[in-house]
């Protein structure tokens, strides 16, 4: 810090070479639009793929449905996650073992690339919830939140979701659950109803009276759906605090390439990441300690680096590469934009 | 504004043909023993140094109207008096009032003030009782419609009935001793908002999305000025000096907010153009200060000055008179009334790093964070007598910046001119402490 003391400038002298040009065209972008249109082109990817002929394979790790069977490009993993872990228990444990771990590994490369930005510009679901947040904020109604309490409850459900969604595969497998269960966690995902709906695929749409097994399945899928669009017209992101794909993610996150780093030193803690946090992680703001700050909440949509006045106290890296940082020109453009809009 | 000098009773406002006719005001104000202080204090900060930054002379004028020559500055509609930074400035620009900020620096008004307080107190809060208890007091913010009062440290605390009994109509905007809780983000954010009620009284006019949205433009505009101000101050050797930057930020308590930004972005111009042809304002090897602690208040600049009159150079401060004052800026993620409102609470208790609150770990992060930022050689402490929570917080930071080998003057002063001379020794002496640190490592 002392060394360089010549070559500190005011940041009005820094700007010659093209990489720093890049650099502050990348960290003043209006970042939300951005993020709106690259999320529209994922949700088109994931939504209409299929048409075109695309084929990720079946393990992807964000919800791009198996249900949507025409327009989908590769399957969301939590399917054949759940079908391979319903085999019996002699075959799991077997041969087929090797095509569960063969899922799994093809997963974690899909997930290691991206982390929870899946989740925060890939998932279709989460997508629809931005529009459906969109809509709230045209009409003019204010966004509800949980009380610090209530979130610490809640945020257990994921974990809850995920051990259930391998739980009872591995008890059907093993003989002491009713096959009518298999799948469990697609029977009640908002995803199997809401996105084949958008290929005009209305039959997800239905109550399943073969058993009552899968009359309760059905309807509390067809329930937690209707919570699924009350509850994000009242709260931004309503199910991604309870998604165990989430869960799941966070598991694998710290190995990831793609990386939401915090410089501790930086921050003045004054709160701005989080108030436009869409799953209200405090963290965010208030830990100054630990810099992976990635939280098991979090959706990677990077709007907290997008809104931090600091230079560089907030950056999203991929492989040790920073490629968005907070800085104060950014935000100011971003904040002139928003308060004159 | 009109309460008599030590009455125990609210008495009703004096008519304006009164004071024309009944004052008596032996001299001409610019001639009384107050004008002098200032004037005093001014003459130092500009002519102690050589090839002041010309956009300065908008806020050395200013100083010497409205201090040396007593002029009025009084806004027009509405005026909103506060006492602290922590009354969130755009409510009351939303509403259609103008806030002006009461913290003084006058040794006049801290002699007066002592009558209010017990002896070992606070200069800054006697000084503004003693400003507030004066019939015609400097600045002459015109009468004031409300004084909002936050409940910060106990002397403020207890200043609020003070400021009740003189006549002034005071709110005490209820702000938590705790900041790190969610209970005190709740708590906080219910007084904002109890706070926009009593200004909707008093104004007769409603928080809007749309008039917050406009007063949050021009806030931003200030801190964007200032934000790119603090940035020169960054240039090493300086172009810029600390008590210019004080001077600065003190306009923004009183001055109409266009025009101070206009003054501020013709500042930075000026500033742009000396830091491309090399103008320094300071030698090269100037020791780089970070002033902390107790807030310079025009017209005490007495550190500040100081310590630039004998060779360093105040780079950067954590002070709420300057850099805490203007530094923090709000992100709104919906702009929609009640995000607004929640954002703004958020950004003035958040990042503060007020010695009230029961833990510092945020003041010295900072101060390690501003050392760094701005390649600073040491810190200067102000504690002001009396002001318990930063001399009781001297330790934990001297410790800090002890660990990380940044040496730290403590000093601990008032408003009185009476250790002048011991206090230049001292900054004196520990200036050419760093010099010698600095040519030994290099």
């Amino acid at each position: 810090m002392k060394s360089s003391l010549e070559s500190v400038a005011a940041p009005a002298l820094q700007r010659s070479s093209v990489k720093n040009v890049l650099r502050d065209a990348v960290n003043g972008v209006d970042f939300n639009r951005f993020r709106f249109w690259l999320q529209i082109f994922f949700f088109v990817l994931l939504v209409y793929g299929g048409y075109a002929g695309i084929n990720f394979g079946n393990s992807l790790p964000t919800f791009s449905c198996g249900y949507n069977s025409s327009g989908r490009p590769g399957v969301c993993y939590l399917m054949p996650l759940q079908h391979q872990l319903a085999m019996p228990w002699p075959v799991l444990f077997g041969y087929a073992g090797i095509t569960v771990l063969t899922g799994f590994f093809t997963f974690f490369l899909w997930f290691i690339v991206l982390n929870k930005g899946w989740c925060g510009f890939v998932c279709p679901l989460g997508t629809i919830q931005d529009w459906i947040t969109g809509l709230r904020k045209r009409v003019g109604v204010r966004f509800a939140r949980y009380s610090h309490a209530q979130f610490q409850t809640l945020s257990w459900i994921k974990y809850v979701l995920l051990a259930l969604m391998i739980l009872i595969p591995l008890g059907i497998g093993a003989g002491y659950v009713s096959r009518d269960m298999s799948a469990p966690f697609c029977a009640i995902c908002p995803a199997r109803m809401i996105i084949p709906l958008f290929a005009a695929d209305f039959r997800q749409f239905m109550v399943d009276f073969s058993s009552p097994t899968k009359i309760a399945m059905t309807a509390l899928g067809a329930t937690v759906t209707g919570l699924f669009f009350t509850g994000s017209f009242v709260k931004k992101r309503f199910w991604c605090f309870f998604c165990p794909m989430s869960a799941f993610h966070y598991l694998l996150s710290k190995v990831a390439f793609f990386r939401l780093i915090k410089d501790g030193g930086k921050c003045t803690r004054c709160g701005d990441c989080y108030s436009v946090c869409d799953l209200q992680i405090k963290e965010i703001a208030d830990d100054v300690k630990t810099p992976q700050i990635m939280m098991d909440d979090c959706i990677v949509c990077l709007k907290c680096v997008a809104a931090c006045p600091e230079e560089g106290a907030l950056k999203a890296s991929f492989a040790g590469m920073t490629i968005f940082e907070s800085t104060e020109a950014g935000f100011v453009k971003r904040m002139e934009k928003g308060v004159n809009s | 504004m009109n309460g008599p000098l030590k009455t125990t009773t609210p008495v009703a406002p004096v008519p304006a043909a009164t004071i024309v006719t009944a004052k008596t005001e032996p001299l001409p104000f610019g001639r009384t023993k107050q004008a002098q202080e200032a004037e005093r204090a001014l003459n130092h900060i500009i002519d102690d140094f050589d090839d002041n930054p010309k956009a300065m002379h908008y806020f050395y004028d200013l100083f010497r109207r409205v201090y040396c020559r007593g002029e009025s500055i009084a806004a027009a509609g509405i005026r909103i008096g506060t006492t602290c930074i922590h009354a969130p400035e755009e409510l009351v620009y939303a509403m259609g009032a103008t806030p002006v900020r009461l913290c003084n620096g006058s040794y006049h008004y801290d002699q007066i003030g002592a009558d209010f307080m017990p002896a070992k107190s606070c200069s800054l809060v006697k000084a503004t009782l003693g400003m507030l208890c004066s019939e015609n007091p400097v600045p002459r913010v015109g009468k004031l419609d409300l004084v909002v009062n936050p409940t910060t440290c106990d002397q403020k605390k207890k200043a609020s009935a003070m400021l009740q009994e003189m006549g002034h109509p005071v709110f005490d905007l209820e702000l938590p001793n705790v900041k790190e809780s969610e209970a005190s983000r709740v708590y906080w954010r219910r007084s904002v908002r109890q706070f926009v009620e009593e200004l909707r009284r008093v104004t007769g006019r409603k928080l809007t999305r749309r008039n917050l949205k406009a007063a949050m433009a021009r806030t931003q505009r200030a801190e964007k000025a200032f934000r790119v101000l603090d940035g020169f101050r960054r240039a090493s050797p300086s172009v810029f000096l600390g008590k210019d930057a004080f001077l600065v930020v003190n306009a923004y308590f009183f001055d109409e907010l266009d025009r101070w930004c206009e003054a501020v972005e013709a500042l930075n111009a000026e500033l742009g153009e000396r830091l491309e042809k090399a103008i320094r304002a300071a030698q090269k090897k100037a020791p780089r200060i970070v002033f902390t602690g107790s807030p310079p208040i025009f017209p005490n600049l007495k550190l500040p000055l100081l310590i630039e009159r004998a060779g360093g150079v105040v780079v950067s401060d954590e002070t709420c008179s300057a850099n805490r004052m203007l530094y923090d800026m709000t992100a709104i993620d919906e702009w929609l009334l009640n995000d607004m409102v929640d954002s703004l609470a958020d950004k003035y208790l958040k990042p503060c790093t007020c010695p009230i609150f029961t833990k510092n770990e945020d003041r010295r992060r900072r101060l390690l964070e501003l050392v760094t930022k701005f390649s600073a050689d040491g810190v200067v402490y102000q504690a002001f007598a009396g002001c318990q929570v930063y001399e009781m917080e001297q330790r934990s930071v001297a410790q800090t910046l002890n660990e990380k080998g940044v040496p730290m003057l403590y000093i601990e002063t008032d408003y009185s001119p009476d250790d002048e001379g011991q206090l230049s020794t001292r900054v004196e002496a520990f200036l050419e402490s760093i010099k010698t640190r600095k040519r030994n490592r290099a």
